[in-house]
């Protein structure tokens, strides 16, 4: 490895601080609340916990069939919906808020990962050259790098997605008016109507919200591989900053910054 | 009047608010100075938006205003006057006296051995349906009586005749379906006597005697691709879209009936060679859509009737379908949704759970995707609709249903995803990608751990080699 090559500058590791707590809370927010909603989202598609006995069926745990008695004790739809429901909220209010600090972060904002964007892209590929011949380790420093920052993004906006879906489906069920008012469902008619037009129709925007939860599970993936990858090739700790909100940093900050 | 239908384009719009924009009075009122409704009270009256030209610029408050009579009035009395000077003014065009107006419905249901009772009961069900207050009732019964008078010209387009067999061929008719028989069709080829020149004849004689007057009822789609002339009916070989267009042009009231008409339907489905579209794509009219397959009699007579209250087309929604029928979800008014919350679920035509009557969601019953009034007023003489007969909807009344409701009896989450190139569901394709992924991340991992070792061997070889030169330059060093 080069940070073998830099052994006579050991001493340069370095604490940078990267994720205030805010942001460490919508990260963890956004995590529990995605493993949430793919849970009660997949029941809601498919229920695999099918309730009351059928001949096909033999009442017990382990097939899913489980003889929950009266009607009325079981409701595991209304409360998966539910759960789906509040889930969806949690990561609506942290997606704003994630839209907010990218842009009026005080500490790191993720535009500025983005700007000069002739310079951001070379870098992403410079980082991506990295991660399949392990030479040439760009820089990492106080901001994010590039290629996380345009792969967060597009999280980000899968994240959208999901919301028009989702409330595009949640919507259906209104009659135009609703316990606070009618500007509830105006709002969300405005905001999502757009998708019956490019998903065709309300079962198409169903499909794309299923769809879109499989490309969310491989970030999921790609991302705890991508940053365990990084803590074991880079030894600087990448792992721990949605933990404690710090990083080391072998590079030399300083030149990085005169940049 | 008709001018006001013509220019009602923005009924269109999601807003139901456009629909209220064109107002009654500024079309029907100012033309006729003496019409009894605009009498001098009213014009004073500050309420009455009816009669004043701000009704236009109003603003509504409420962005959720349903009035299925369209804000005529705000005062209830005048609301009543309106309607009953205006059917009044109804019946003197079309019948000759009281003894004719008595004695038409009569004939019309002893003929079908439907009793008064009967048509009570049903005018009563028409009623609530139309969301109107109970003494709308008898007002409702008149309109039904002059809707048997109103002319008719009910166009055949590519389609079943699925829609005519189901009002007209009915073992024991509703009121519904009978006077669906005895209004005074002008043109409908399956019913009507003359044949070839002499039919088209009448058709062009019924559009110029009773130009903006006439009903025009259209079943089926209609293809537009080579001019049309995947459809030509009658002796003179006139493509669908020719007559379509030209009888549209002066109707007094267009309705398409059945998903054909309105949206395409399965002429329409994809590939669709013929080009066909429903009838709102083919005229600039405002059409008034009661899509289904096939519509229930209920909601063509429901609107229609509205349409003579009123003297308006009905509010509409995005899709134009008339709202009092088609604002709710079939999910949301099934009579089996406890069971969908419960997670109780029919899992197999036949088993135990199809006898309780649990939901029909994993059969893949698409009332939560569909919006129409079939478990209110139901179908087969207002007597069942899928789910109560044990089969799942399959959301006829919504457009391009043949490709985006099937398969019909799985899941939706079983329906192939229209991505080009791949035939396969979301979640199939949604596994094979996450599978693609990780097959690539174990391979970069793979990679990674080799080409470490490979590094590390080569770096302690340098290390080595540094080791050597360092001990060797020392010993240079020290020799020299």
């Amino acid at each position: 490895m080069e940070n073998a090559n830099s052994s006579e500058g050991s001493s340069d590791l370095k604490v940078v601080h990267r994720m205030t707590v805010i942001k460490r809370i919508i990260h963890w927010t956004l995590f529990l609340s995605i493993i949430n909603q793919i849970i009660t989202g997949m029941y809601i598609a498919y229920p695999f916990l099918i309730f009351g006995v059928t001949p096909t069926q033999a009442d017990s745990p382990v097939s899913g069939v489980l003889n929950s008695g009266e009607t009325y004790q079981a409701f595991i739809m209304t409360w998966m919906r539910e759960f789906h429901f509040l889930g969806a909220v949690l990561i609506d209010v942290s997606f704003f808020g994630w839209l907010y600090l990218a842009f009026f972060s005080t500490k790191e904002p993720l535009y500025k990962s983005f700007l000069p964007f002739g310079n951001k892209i070379n870098e992403m590929y410079k980082m991506l050259k990295h991660y399949f011949t392990l030479k040439n380790k760009p820089k990492t420093g106080k901001y994010q790098d590039p290629l996380n920052a345009i792969i967060f993004t597009f999280f980000h906006i899968l994240l959208l997605l999901q919301m028009a879906t989702g409330f595009q489906m949640y919507v259906a069920s209104f009659t135009g008016t609703s316990a606070v008012g009618a500007w509830w469902p105006t709002m969300m008619h405005i905001c999502t109507d757009w998708t019956l037009l490019v998903f065709g129709g309300l079962t198409g925007v169903t499909l794309t919200h299923l769809f879109i939860t499989w490309l969310i599970i491989i970030f999921i993936f790609y991302h705890i591989y991508i940053e365990i990858w990084r803590s074991i090739l880079w030894k600087e700790g990448d792992i721990l900053i949605p933990f404690g909100g710090y990083k080391y940093s072998r590079d030399n900050l300083k030149e990085d910054e005169s940049d | 009047m008709r001018k006001g239908n013509e220019k009602d384009k923005s009924a269109k719009g999601k807003e139901i608010k456009n629909n209220d924009d064109d107002s009654f009075c500024s079309d029907e009122h100012n033309n006729s100075k003496n019409d009894p409704f605009c009498s001098d009270e009213h014009n004073n009256s500050k309420n009455d938006p009816f009669c004043s030209d701000e009704h236009n610029n109003r603003i509504d408050d409420t962005a959720f205003k349903w009035d299925p009579l369209r804000n005529i009035a705000d005062d209830p009395d005048e609301v009543l006057n309106i309607v009953d000077s205006h059917l009044t003014s109804l019946e003197k065009e079309h019948f000759n006296g009281q003894k004719d107006i008595d004695e038409n419905f009569d004939k019309v249901f002893s003929a079908s051995s439907v009793s008064r009772r009967e048509f009570i009961q049903w005018t009563a069900l028409l009623t609530s349906a139309l969301m109107l207050p109970t003494i709308f009732a008898p007002r409702v019964a008149r309109a039904a009586n002059i809707l048997t008078r109103t002319p008719f010209i009910w166009l055949d387009m590519s389609d079943c005749m699925g829609n005519t067999e189901a009002f007209l061929r009915t073992a024991h008719p509703t009121p519904a379906e009978i006077i669906l028989n005895y209004v005074s069709v002008d043109y409908m080829e399956s019913i009507m006597v003359p044949a070839g020149y002499q039919a088209e004849a009448r058709r062009d004689e019924t559009i110029k005697k009773y130009k903006g007057k006439y009903i025009l009822v259209v079943e089926g789609a209609i293809p537009t691709k080579m001019n049309g002339k995947f459809l030509t009916i009658g002796a003179k070989g006139k493509t669908g879209l020719e007559i379509t267009k030209a009888t549209a042009k002066n109707a007094g009231v267009i309705i398409a009936v059945g998903n054909c008409a309105s949206y395409g339907g399965i002429p329409a489905a994809y590939p669709n060679p013929t080009g066909s579209v429903g009838l709102s794509s083919v005229t600039n009219r405002q059409v008034i859509n009661i899509p289904a397959c096939p519509a229930n009699p209920v909601n063509l007579v429901g609107t229609l009737v509205e349409y003579i209250l009123v003297g308006k087309a009905p509010m509409l929604d995005s899709l134009g379908r008339p709202l009092w029928a088609y604002s709710g979800r079939l999910h949301d008014n099934c009579y089996r949704r406890g069971h969908f919350e419960a997670g109780e679920y029919v899992k197999q035509w036949g088993d135990i759970g199809a006898k309780k009557q649990y939901c029909l969601y994993m059969m893949g019953c698409k009332g939560p995707f569909t919006w129409n009034n079939c478990t209110v007023v139901q179908y087969n003489q207002d007597m069942s609709f899928p789910m109560r007969a044990g089969h799942g909807c399959i959301g006829c009344s919504e457009p391009a249903f043949w490709d985006r409701m099937t398969p019909f009896e799985k899941p939706n989450l079983d329906a192939k995803i229209f991505i080009p190139g791949i035939e396969a569901t979301a979640d199939e394709f949604g596994v094979a990608l996450f599978g693609a992924a990780g097959v690539g991340v174990a391979a970069h991992a793979i990679y990674t751990g080799v080409k470490r070792r490979k590094n590390n061997n080569q770096d302690k070889n340098k290390n080595k080699d540094n080791k050597d030169n360092n001990k060797s330059k020392d010993e240079d060093n020290k020799t020299k």
